[in-house]
């Protein structure tokens, strides 16, 4: 078949949601489909986000070069705005900041009319693009169960597994805690930072990731007298991750509600348990506390505990490691393909 | 040069990969070489039915193209219809083709406008819009004269011709002036391989011809070669390879290029760049920007006659060729990426710079 991978990126950006598409182009071309992806630039602007909505709505995406396209797999706010007769969601982003996040530090909406008008009309918008499509898939529980709240469309969640699926693998459990993250507030790093105060030596924290939020962590660091046993990797990629996450004791993962996560299935893959929090969203469609990694209230005190119950007990880190990897391994990108375009 | 955030706009059109994808590819390589953060913004682009042409330029009036993560985006570089309907204060336009359809291709069986009261509205409606986008770039440059020309006629808007050097322009060399005459081409109609091969109908020169390319006509000029008993003489070889291709180049006499009306033709450069003349036609278009008669090459009139007294003249003399070849050279290699990069971004700076002493 011939498909069309829809995404929306900001330039000079690199996220998530890039790599979403593009595994998921190289997945189709692999099973023999003719797979192209189609991306616009995008801003989370609240001046542009209509114009942008309509931008896609001025694609005719039906046919390139007089040639149909079969199906168009829209990924993400306003990539399903685009014109087909077979369109098909696999959601990884609303515009959260107009849905779930409004209310919270994290959004840019606030009560005034404006907003409050802009808000109704991109969930109505988006509501009737949603029923133009031949089915609707997210990435997760957590994304579908909003959807479903917000717009009124059953959602069903269709997990994929991540990028560097291929790359990872287990080894011994070394004496740090691994955290794997853009550095945003969302993200919330600092509750790890924080727990290891709480923390007794030689367990360390290596955190992977940049972002805007890594001044500030880093005075947090300092500040709360963990500098020392903390280490800020930066942005790494591929083998470089791999390897951290194969010697790592446990993967801590606590973000504010989080719609998936590579992070929870890539731990479990490299057979590492998961702290993650009560409000984490996504990894909790996965972690089982107690049986492949522990589930916190989020505050740095709870993770400290969890932290400190696998440094103290190595072979629970690997009893829990090796439960966490016969979940991910049910996560296949046959199966993904099937349920989308089957 | 301050760095600068660069995006080049390109019409996608999915499934279809061609020369104006590797052009764009390699000003986004160029500009990184320069120092510059340059990327690549594509809209996917539809031209049936016609209506959708303005909805495709619709929505790139829609998107913001001046802020980007971390910040503003510095300069715009339009390409094609219609990526210069984007909106940005320093957009700077090298033009590869508007929608040819509505402009000079009118008329002829390679376009779907019709003489209609309807057909005839949409495309002065779409040269008119055209027009206005255009004349807001603060740059105006194309890939070749004959799009500028275009431009001029239709737009009349003046523009400057700046050539890209061909793909291979790092590995061509020069080499011995061997005993053949080189055509590189597609095999179609619009080439005019048979006139190529009617030449060595009527040569006294023993130089054979090679034909590197392939095409929809392959086997009709097989045929062609059989029934006028070229065989000996004449040899399609099909598709080659980059390298086979530098080899061929390095090793001929001469490289025979007479299609007609080519845009810009990659061939000319490619065969100076390997110190070879270039025999072409008067009526092909992109190559007379580059030959002149009796200096680097021969312009021909487009018949076989014309064509087989420049080859046996080569043929005689391959001292000639060599000496044809060196002045061809100095030609090519005066193309380069840093050349373009220059001029693009300093008509984008340059008016910064205005702006900024106001």
């Amino acid at each position: 078949m011939r498909i069309v991978v829809a995404e929306a990126r900001v330039p000079f950006a690199r996220d998530g949601a890039e790599l979403h598409a593009q595994s998921l182009v190289a997945q189709l071309r692999l099973r023999a489909h003719d797979a192209e992806s189609v991306a616009l630039p995008f801003h989370g602007r609240k001046s542009e986000l209509l114009e942008q909505a309509c931008a896609w709505r001025m694609l005719n995406l039906s046919n390139s070069n007089a040639q149909p396209i079969d199906v168009l797999i829209a990924t993400r706010f306003p990539t399903w705005f685009a014109r087909h007769p077979r369109k098909v969601v696999w959601l990884m982003h609303q515009h959260r900041a107009a849905y779930d996040l409004y209310g919270t530090p994290y959004s840019d909406f606030t009560d005034s009319e404006d907003d409050v008008r802009l808000r109704g009309q991109i969930t109505e918008m988006d509501s009737r693009m949603f029923a133009e499509c031949e089915r609707v898939l997210t990435n997760a529980q957590n994304t579908a169960a909003r959807v479903q709240r917000f717009n009124g469309v059953a959602a069903r969640a269709l997990y994929h597994p991540p990028p560097i699926a291929d790359r990872l693998h287990s080894g011994e459990h070394g004496d740090y805690l691994l955290l794997v993250s853009r550095l945003e507030p969302l993200k919330r790093v600092e509750l790890a930072i924080r727990a290891m105060a709480h923390v007794a030596a030689p367990a360390r924290l290596v955190i992977v990731g940049d972002g805007s939020q890594r001044e500030a962590l880093e005075r947090e660091a300092t500040q709360t007298g963990t500098a020392d046993r903390i280490t800020f990797a930066g942005a790494r990629w591929g083998d470089a991750v791999a390897d951290l996450y194969a010697r790592a004791l446990g993967v801590i993962y606590a973000p504010f509600d989080e719609d998936y996560g590579y992070v929870t299935i890539e731990a479990f893959l490299a057979a590492r348990p998961v702290i993650t929090a009560t409000d984490s969203g996504g990894p909790l469609e996965f972690v089982r506390d107690g049986i492949n990694g522990f589930i916190c209230e989020p505050d740095a005190m709870a993770l400290a505990s969890a932290i400190n119950r696998l440094a103290g007990d190595r072979s629970l880190a690997e009893r829990l490691g090796r439960a966490g990897r016969s979940v991910a391994q049910t996560i296949t990108w046959d199966g993904v393909i099937e349920q989308l375009i089957g | 040069m301050t760095p600068l955030r660069i995006l080049i706009l390109e019409a996608q059109v999915p499934f279809v990969h061609g020369g104006a994808e590797i052009l764009v590819r390699e000003l986004a390589a160029a500009l990184a070489a320069g120092g510059h953060d340059a990327q690549v913004v594509s809209v996917p682009f539809q031209d049936y039915p016609k209506e959708e042409l303005f909805a495709g330029a619709e929505a790139w009036r829609l998107l913001d193209v001046t802020k980007a993560a971390g910040g503003d985006v510095d300069l715009v570089i339009a390409t094609k219809f219609p990526t210069y309907f984007a909106r940005h204060p320093r957009k700077v336009l090298w033009l590869v083709h508007q929608h040819r359809a509505a402009y000079e291709l009118c008329g002829t069986r390679f376009s779907d406008f019709s003489h209609t009261q309807r057909d005839v509205a949409l495309r002065r409606r779409l040269i008119e819009t055209d027009t206005r986008m255009l004349r807001e770039c603060v740059g105006h440059f194309t890939i070749a004269r004959t799009v500028s020309d275009r431009m001029l006629k239709y737009n009349a808007i003046a523009s400057e011709a700046l050539y890209n050097p061909p793909k291979l322009a790092g590995r061509l060399h020069g080499g011995p002036y061997g005993d053949y005459m080189l055509a590189v081409t597609r095999l179609e109609h619009v080439k005019r391989v048979d006139l190529t091969i009617d030449t060595f109908e009527k040569t006294a020169s023993s130089l054979r011809l090679l034909i590197a390319g392939d095409g929809s006509i392959r086997r009709e000029l097989r045929e062609y070669i059989e029934r006028r008993g070229l065989r000996d003489r004449v040899t399609l070889l099909g598709r080659v390879d980059d390298d086979r291709l530098i080899e061929l180049y390095a090793a001929c006499r001469a490289v025979l290029f007479a299609p007609y009306q080519e845009d810009y033709g990659y061939v000319t450069l490619e065969a100076f760049l390997s110190r070879k003349p270039v025999i072409t036609a008067s009526d092909s278009g992109g190559t007379l920007e580059f030959v002149v008669d009796g200096v680097n090459g021969y312009v021909c009139d487009p018949t076989p006659d014309a064509l087989a007294a420049a080859v046996n003249r080569l043929g005689a003399d391959p001292a000639l060729a060599a000496a044809l070849g060196d002045r061809g050279y100095g030609v090519a290699a005066a193309i380069t990426w840093d050349h373009v990069v220059d001029r693009l971004v300093g008509a984008g700076t340059r008016t910064q710079r205005v702006r900024a002493a106001l």
